[in-house]
């Protein structure tokens, strides 16, 4: 049963979000999933960048009114 | 392992904006499967002082804003990107005789060793040199 953490990240400059995402990563189970709320607008574009490069994968980007939630699940 | 040449960093200057740019380039180059090698000199050694206070950071106007916005502080970014990733930090050997600094002023968790010039140079011929 694969599981979503959330990661509050808005207010949180770059690279802020990309390093928490990151750091989350190595917590969680191969299969579940990180939404990650951000309010800056590059990480809508960085994270997917960093996810096609290292390889894992993009599950949604879905743009609130003042915030984006970037989903990504681990896949290695 | 990653096939990406390996980034170098030349960072020498003591300026935040300049010292910033070099730490989101490093950490971010690292998590994203590329081996980074940082070879800092000049005035951005002090940075990696053991007493260094994050209070001090020196530059213009874009130094204050992020100063007062709270960005990510750069040593954290380094300390960041060497444990996500893979980031060697070398202490420029000239520049710690010139200002007697010895290693052990340096934080031990970010500085590798003291390095030379003529080294990394060459070892940087297998990848991509950038300066701050």
């Amino acid at each position: 049963m694969s599981k979503r953490t959330t990661i509050d990240a808005r207010g949180a400059f770059c690279p802020g979000p990309l390093m928490e995402l990151i750091a989350t990563l190595k917590l969680v189970q191969i299969g579940d999933e990180i939404d990650v709320l951000s309010s800056d607008k590059g990480s809508a574009i960085d994270i997917p960048a960093w996810v096609g490069k290292v390889k894992h994968e993009m599950v949604e980007i879905a743009e609130e009114t003042d915030h984006w939630h970037i989903v990504v699940r681990k896949i290695k | 392992m990653s096939m990406t040449p390996a980034l170098f960093i030349i960072l020498c200057s003591g300026e935040h904006e300049k010292i910033q740019m070099a730490a989101m380039t490093a950490s971010v180059a690292a998590v994203s499967d590329r081996p980074v090698e940082v070879f800092v000199s000049m005035n951005a050694l002090a940075l990696f002082r053991k007493d260094f206070d994050k209070k001090c950071y020196e530059g213009g106007d874009f130094s204050n804003l992020m100063q007062e916005r709270k960005v990510p502080d750069a040593i954290e970014l380094f300390q960041q990107g060497k444990m996500l990733g893979e980031m060697k930090i070398y202490a420029c050997s000239m520049a710690m005789d010139v200002a007697r600094i010895e290693l052990e002023d340096l934080m031990e968790e970010l500085v590798d060793e003291a390095g030379g010039l003529t080294k990394f140079l060459s070892d940087a011929e297998s990848g991509q040199l950038i300066v701050f």
